[in-house]
């Protein structure tokens, strides 16, 4: 039972220390609001391709609202059907991604006044025959973000709807004929055909006659943040400033209504592909230095501490400590990950555990890790001879030291191999994270692709860097088993 | 040693059963200071388990063993907790054990291995334990294959190795468990002459094996073990040369003239 004691307070400490040391917004001398945002839908929200800095309509329409209400903004990206959660489970404060009003999101959010008035429109593969207004769409198919206002449409007219993280990927599907069509902002549709110089689809025709209106979306309860938007809203219609926005991206003033065609013509050049890899080149090789690799090490360091603690745990006797052992093992290995980043992430806020993406991401993984490595340090452990511990003992070591000094030197040799395993696949399990809005490098590679409406090209390389640092990593692994196996007889 | 009193190891009413398996029914004797002592006994007969039991890797259901000074009464050892492991590990300090299979650490080289109690439990300055690990190589013929492993050593050259591991800790008293059973024949002759050294040295010692004559030239005492209990007990010349239980003899038959 002293053993059993140690590994729970080893178990603990782990657990208490990932939080600590992710704690706490400084309050300054202007609230801190943070923004979610796509970061992946031109013309409204994306990475500008020379600077990788996040820009669009949307992102300047919120940064003047903060000028005028006073506010230090905070950007947080991710997928919009995550973006609502995100709110709910007070993750970020305001939504600035051309939120549509409807009557269910009045109901449930606080929706401030309208800065942007556009029309829905249908996109099909050039040359559709058939499908020009909503009607036609009964029984196709059409790619949308599942929880949009363009989703709603879609259903409402009897079509089946593919869920997609975005606007470019739903144009991929339509270019490749994998669905009928879409339906999006007219505005988003035209930026598209204007970067990619694409005519492989086209316009087909309007999604219903009524002109819809995107607000800014707060929490119900943040009536002080909503009056503020509204405040600072309407001054800047009033001072021209939304105006000015406005034209920069679409040449007319999109905020107010019936303002006529938008002209999307002078906005991003477009670029070859080469020109593609090449301005994403670096964010990408940025975000796998700051973000995958650092995460990986971190998460399989401490999920190493976890494997071991839970496979002591198991052989230690005592019927309950190898109990939960078992339990633990048998829930990681039982549930996908990536549900267990969402129970982490999105579920632990309502039980008063609030994590920031990183810490979240590295408890989630690192648990994973653990239960996974967990069996494989138990079998090395087992694999090291009885009378090792014997000798161990006779020459006078406690239960710690032989561990530390005997058994592990000599488990580690069995335990190599497999645990390269798990380090590799770990690290492109981080490729899930963008879920819990950590910006690592596949997320990078989908903001490049959905700015440069493109993603062949972003992938490959997204791929290559991912391929790079694995075949380094089993390099590496040859290396260890080398020298674990310098003193064995063979 | 001259302080501590006489007998050196001192054992009584060793009593331990694995389940129904009831392997030691009451075993008592004594090792005085410097003398050999051969416990025999076929297989099963408890020989090992008493042997254990002197080092605690075995814990007895009941009994008194001491050695030196360290006085441990099982009847009384609590099941866990700290006093019992001090215990224990003040017992277990007072011997050294040589294994049947050696069970050198094969990811250490040969000095690693003799001086990884020395300076890792008891604390010795390196250069001390390298020193004295040295002379101890020496003494048991291996010193030029210090910084070699494990596995680039003959069986006998392990088990020499395995020796010197556990002199280096200066036990009072050096347990070995069947130390040449598990050596091709050609290797046995080293090991033995090894042991016999050390009985000059006036190390003690108490050794369980099979080789008779090794037995009858080096003990001071022999033990006839058999289902449990002493059957038997005296010089060599008592017990092997004159045999007075008939399971003794028997024994001795099977042992001697195996065809």
């Amino acid at each position: 039972m002293r053993h059993a004691r140690r590994l729970l307070g080893l178990v603990l400490l782990v657990l208490v220390l990932l939080p600590a040391g992710a704690a706490g917004a400084a309050e300054g001398e202007r609230p801190v609001v943070r923004v979610g945002t796509e970061g992946t839908y031109p013309p409204f929200s994306f990475h500008d391709s020379d600077t990788n800095d996040l820009t669009g309509y949307d992102v300047e329409v919120i940064k003047a609202v903060a000028e005028k209400a006073g506010w230090k903004l905070e950007f947080v990206e991710t997928t919009f059907d995550a973006i609502f959660a995100a709110l709910d489970a007070g993750r970020i404060d305001v939504i600035a991604n051309q939120v549509t009003d409807n009557p269910e999101r009045q109901a449930r959010y606080g929706l401030s006044d309208t800065y942007t008035y556009s029309r829905g429109v249908i996109v099909v593969k050039t040359g559709t025959k058939g499908i020009t207004k909503l009607s036609d769409l009964k029984g196709k198919t059409t790619a949308q973000s599942l929880t949009t206002n363009y989703a709603d449409l879609a259903r409402e007219a009897g079509a089946t709807v593919e869920g997609v993280e975005g606007f470019a990927q739903a144009a991929a599907l339509v270019v490749q004929g994998r669905v009928d069509a879409l339906i999006n902002d007219n505005l988003a549709a035209l930026d598209y055909l204007n970067t990619t110089g694409s005519d492989d689809i086209e316009i087909a025709g309007t999604a219903g006659d009524e002109v819809s209106e995107q607000k800014l979306a707060f929490r119900k309860d943040d009536a002080a943040l909503l009056q503020q938007a509204n405040t600072a809203l309407a001054a800047l219609k009033a001072d021209g400033t939304l105006a000015k926005i406005s034209e920069k991206y679409f040449k007319i003033d999109v905020s107010v209504e019936n303002s006529g065609d938008a002209d999307l013509s002078g906005g991003r050049a477009v670029r070859s592909d080469a020109e593609i890899v090449q301005d994403a080149a670096w964010p990408m090789f940025r975000a796998l230095l700051i973000a995958t690799i650092p995460i990986t090490v971190i998460s399989f360091a401490l999920g190493l501490v976890l494997a071991v603690a839970a496979a002591l745990a198991n052989i230690s006797g005592s019927r309950i400590l190898s109990g939960i052992a078992r339990v633990y093992i048998s829930i990681i290995r039982g549930t996908p990950l990536l549900l267990q980043l969402f129970i982490v992430f999105y579920g632990l806020p309502e039980i008063g555990i609030d994590l920031p993406p990183w810490p979240a991401a590295i408890v989630a993984l690192s648990l994973n890790v653990g239960g996974y490595a967990a069996e494989i340090v138990r079998s090395a452990i087992l694999s090291v001879p009885k009378g090792q511990f014997e000798a161990a003992s006779t020459i006078g070591m406690g239960y710690w030291q032989s561990l530390r000094r005997i058994v592990f030197p000599q488990a580690a040799r069995t335990a190599v191999p497999p645990l390269s395993n798990t380090l590799i696949s770990l690290l492109k399990d981080t490729s899930l994270l963008s879920v819990v809005l950590v910006t690592e490098l596949f997320r990078e590679a989908q903001n490049a692709a959905s700015s440069a409406q493109t993603f062949f090209p972003l992938y490959l390389l997204a791929g290559v860097y991912y391929w790079v640092v694995c075949a380094l990593l089993a390099a590496g692994q040859g290396r260890i088993e080398t020298r674990l196996n310098r003193f064995v007889a063979r | 040693m001259t302080d501590t009193p006489t007998p050196l190891v001192d054992v009584r009413g060793l009593d331990k059963a694995f389940g129904d398996n009831h392997v030691l029914r009451g075993i008592d004797f004594a090792v005085d200071a410097g003398t050999t002592t051969v416990l025999l006994g076929p297989s099963g007969s408890g020989k090992t388990t008493v042997l254990r039991s002197l080092n605690v890797l075995e814990t007895p259901d009941t009994g008194i063993v001491r050695i030196g000074d360290v006085e441990v009464d099982f009847a009384r050892l609590p099941a866990k907790g700290k006093g019992a492991r001090a215990q224990i590990a003040r017992l277990r300090a007072q011997s050294g054990m040589v294994f049947q299979s050696h069970n050198l650490f094969p990811h250490k080289t040969v000095l690693e291995n003799v001086i990884e109690g020395p300076v890792q439990v008891q604390g010795r300055p390196l250069d001390e334990a390298v020193a004295d690990a040295r002379e101890l190589l020496d003494q048991v013929g291996l010193s030029e294959k210090a910084e070699q492993h494990p596995f680039q050593l003959s069986g006998g050259q392990q088990q020499r190795v395995g020796i010197a591991r556990a002199l280096a800790l200066r036990p009072k008293v050096v347990l070995f468990d069947e130390p040449t059973s598990a050596l091709d024949p050609e290797l046995v002759g080293e090991v033995l002459s090894v042991i016999k050294e050390l009985a000059t040295q006036g190390w003690t010692t108490i050794i369980v094996t099979h080789e008779i004559r090794f037995a009858q030239q080096v003990a001071d005492q022999v033990l006839f073990l058999d289902e449990g209990v002493v059957r038997e007990r005296g010089t060599s010349a008592q017990v092997i040369g004159d045999p007075t239980q008939e399971r003794t003899r028997q024994f001795l038959r099977r042992i001697l003239d195996p065809g």
